[in-house]
């Protein structure tokens, strides 16, 4: 993904104590796994996702972008979550973040290139986030082959 | 006196049974006219009397506008048609005795609507996403219910539910029931006869009248709904809507929008065969052509109806099918994401177009298709998760029996063999569609007996592998079945399948999720099951492909109902969150004001509270 021109990031920047207000405000409505969290677990985690946010819409960064969303993925995991759930959690952050940009677009046109940009970059969040999974999946896969061709009498 | 700008669309149809339509449809929106007339009489009596009461409604109209108020121009007018119907049916033998119903409505300048009516056909008015009648029929029960002289639930099963008590012909001068409204922007009014009302669920017509679908596909799938409870009657409609000031970006997508990308098919096509979508090795063995149809223009139509619904169910329906047949026959995950990106770069190229044609227009578009993307994203994901929970069963499982083995001194000496059982890299030979668009839903078309039949088997084969005690899923199959061999576009008997599966389910994961757990499973033995069957491929894939739809507008059914339930939730929460911003406000305040005081009160009092200090009136 191709950096974001200054003048966008820095009204995401603008927007975003207003996203994580809303996200907090509207969590238990967006997503199961947002709701089941404490108000600081809850801002510490949808803060870190709208931080990591604003940097690769900044720099467009998708080495950084798999590497957050690999650490995210194994920290949700370690809190149970599973997959599809932190999967649905990223998007409905990024979700409500383009909802806020939309409602700015009403004062000001970048607010809507913001929007779109946020719903592309929730699309290539999505994206690696299952070729990640994608990859944890084959890597079991082959572990439990392993696992079998050494049992032949489990075979059948 | 000019109409509004109000959207209106009319349709009438002959019905299952009779040989003749003798309802008459009054459209003028020059006028701000509009009418459903339902004729009665032997021979074409009945075509004479409404159409002779609907002519003469409009010329009334149309000669008196301005010269009298709009009640009294709609009430005279409509008792105008009554008189000539009389008159006629007196002056001719083969007239005689014949009349006609009649349900009017006037709409002026001022965006106020004057209904009147005369027998059993019913306005209804559609607001805030509920249905309510605005006339009462005038028959004899009806009567009876009005004095008190018949309960209201006897009136279904009254033998003379259907006599009229009141009809335009019968007498020389009839007296019509007035009724004014002030129309709102998002209102909906519905004219029918009962050849509607009398053969579709009352929920069911709230729930095509609340679509949003342009006004024309209501009326149209109305009467299809009506033909699919029996279509007993001739059956009539007249949807009049007043659709919003400016219309929001929404509004812009759900027609502009989807028309553009529609347009555009061609050039989606194109962009996913450029980007070889043909030699991906799930559509391996199928014809370049064919491969293209199946896969890009099924994807293309899932997400031209997500469009026009604002939904996401077609091309979540459409990814689960594709991903989850494909890992069923053992396929690999690069092929799905080759096939997910090509198309993915195919919905871009379409847009960039529209883009630079119509860059307001293609901003949205943009926003939209993207998060179609997601949508599918959030399919596959569902997808890994359950497989990766799978593998991870499994792989406790064969730890367990592993230690049970060893624990045996027979096995626990086993040499360690070389062999690799590894089937992750083993594809498919025969290409797999597990997702296959329908004939033609945005044109209609028929099934072909040999897919009905290849239809019927499989879902007899998924009905036989389903646990006995497994009910809800035994009746989704039915629907699915019953879905399946409508082949057309209506959505009538999904709509109806749903509302039956839904009966009385309450918003809570214990009410509705077995519901959707059981769509899923259906979904995967009739996938299963589809590639049991012994035909040919062509045809396997043409029956894949009518199961699929159907299921898509069984779920899509099931979504729309559960949301039309959850509305006043979110109503609800809508209003608690704007009561919680002000009492968060009044909280900051007081918390401000709380400050001030102890900022003051410490100036006045020591630790222990002794008052002390600015009046200097204590030491401590």
């Amino acid at each position: 993904m191709a950096t974001v021109p200054p003048p966008l990031a820095r009204i995401y920047d603008a927007l975003r104590p207003r996203m994580l207000q809303r996200l907090l405000e509207l969590r238990s409505s967006l997503d199961p796994s947002l709701a089941r969290l404490d108000e600081a677990t809850a801002r510490a985690q949808i803060g870190a996702v709208l931080e990591h946010l604003g940097n690769f819409l900044a720099t467009g960064d998708l080495r950084l972008h798999r590497a957050f969303l690999q650490t995210f993925l194994a920290m949700r995991a370690a809190e149970s979550q599973s997959p599809a759930s932190v999967l649905a959690a990223l998007v409905a952050i990024g979700d409500t973040a383009a909802q806020v940009a939309q409602e700015e677009g009403a004062r000001r046109p970048e607010g809507v290139e913001l929007m779109l940009l946020l719903t592309r970059v929730t699309a290539s969040t999505a994206r690696a986030l299952n070729d990640l999974v994608a990859e944890e999946l084959e890597s079991r896969r082959r572990s439990w082959h392993d696992m079998s061709a050494h049992m032949p009498g489990l075979r059948s | 006196m000019t109409a509004p700008a109000l959207r209106v669309a009319g349709d009438s149809h002959v019905g299952k049974v009779r040989r003749t339509n003798e309802d008459s449809l009054l459209v003028e929106p020059r006028l701000g006219l509009y009418a459903v007339l339902d004729g009665m009489g032997g021979a074409k009596a009945g075509e004479v009397a409404s159409r002779m009461a609907r002519d003469t409604i409009r010329d009334f109209v149309a000669a008196r506008r301005g010269a009298l108020p709009p009640r009294q121009l709609l009430e005279q007018a409509i008792a105008a048609g009554g008189t000539a119907v009389h008159r006629a049916a007196k002056a001719s033998r083969e007239h005689h005795g014949m009349g006609t119903t009649a349900v009017a409505c006037l709409v002026t300048e001022g965006k106020r609507a004057v209904i009147g009516h005369v027998g059993d056909s019913r306005a209804y008015l559609l607001r805030g996403g509920r249905l309510q009648a605005l006339t009462r029929d005038h028959t004899i029960v009806e009567e009876l219910v009005a004095r008190g002289l018949l309960a209201p639930e006897e009136v279904a099963r009254h033998p003379h539910k259907n006599v009229l008590s009141r009809n335009l012909g019968a007498r020389s001068e009839t007296r019509v029931d007035l009724l004014e409204l002030e129309i709102q922007v998002g209102d909906r009014l519905l004219l029918c006869s009962d050849g509607l009302y009398g053969y579709a669920a009352t929920e069911a017509i709230q729930y095509l009248l609340g679509s949003g679908d342009a006004p024309d596909h209501v009326c149209r799938d109305l009467i299809e709904l009506a033909l699919r409870g029996g279509g007993g009657d001739n059956v009539s409609t007249v949807v009049i809507e007043a659709p919003g000031q400016a219309p929001t970006s929404t509004q812009v997508v759900r027609t502009n929008g989807a028309a553009a990308w529609w347009q555009k098919r061609q050039r989606f096509l194109a962009i996913a065969k450029e980007r070889g979508l043909t030699r991906n090795p799930i559509v391996r063995g199928l014809d370049p052509k064919e491969a293209l149809e199946l896969v890009a223009l099924s994807l293309c139509e899932a997400v031209f109806h997500d469009l026009e619904r604002s939904t996401g169910v077609n091309v979540w329906t459409f990814t689960q099918h594709l991903a989850g047949g494909w890992f069923e026959r053992g396929g690999d995950w690069a092929s799905i994401r080759g096939v997910i990106d090509i198309l993915g770069a195919s919905a871009r190229g379409v847009v960039d177009e529209v883009r630079a044609a119509e860059p307001q227009l293609g901003i949205l578009l943009d926003v939209a298709v993207s998060r179609a993307l997601v949508v599918a994203e959030l399919a596959l994901g569902g997808l890994l998760s359950d497989r990766l929970r799978q593998v991870d069963t499994d792989m406790i499982e064969l730890a367990s029996q592993r230690d049970t083995l060893q624990s045996i001194p027979e096995f626990s000496e086993v040499p360690e063999v070389t062999e690799s059982r590894d089937t992750s890299e083993r594809f498919v030979d025969r290409p797999t569609i597990p997702f296959l668009r329908p004939d033609r839903p945005v044109t209609g078309a028929g099934i072909s007996a040999e897919v009905l039949d290849g239809v019927h088997k499989a879902l007899t084969i998924a009905r036989a592998r389903t646990n006995p005690r497994a009910e809800l899923i035994k009746q989704v199959l039915v629907a699915l079945d019953a879905i399946a061999s409508e082949g057309s576009e209506s959505f009538g008997t999904a709509v109806l399948s749903a509302r039956e599966l839904y009966g009385v389910r309450a918003i809570d994961d214990a009410g509705v999720m077995p519901l959707f757990d059981a769509l899923d499973q259906a979904r995967i033995l009739t996938t299963a099951s589809v590639h049991q069957i012994q035909v040919p491929e062509g045809t396997r894939a043409r029956v894949l492909r009518a199961i699929s739809t159907a299921h898509q507008r069984l779920v899509g059914a099931m979504t729309g109902l559960v949301l039309e339930a959850v509305a006043p939730f979110s109503d609800r929460l809508r209003e608690a969150q704007a009561a919680t911003g002000k009492l968060r406000d009044q909280l900051a305040r007081a918390e401000r004001r709380c400050a001030d005081l102890e900022r003051r009160f410490a100036t006045v009092a020591d630790d222990d509270g002794h008052l002390w200090g600015a009046q200097g009136d204590t030491e401590p």
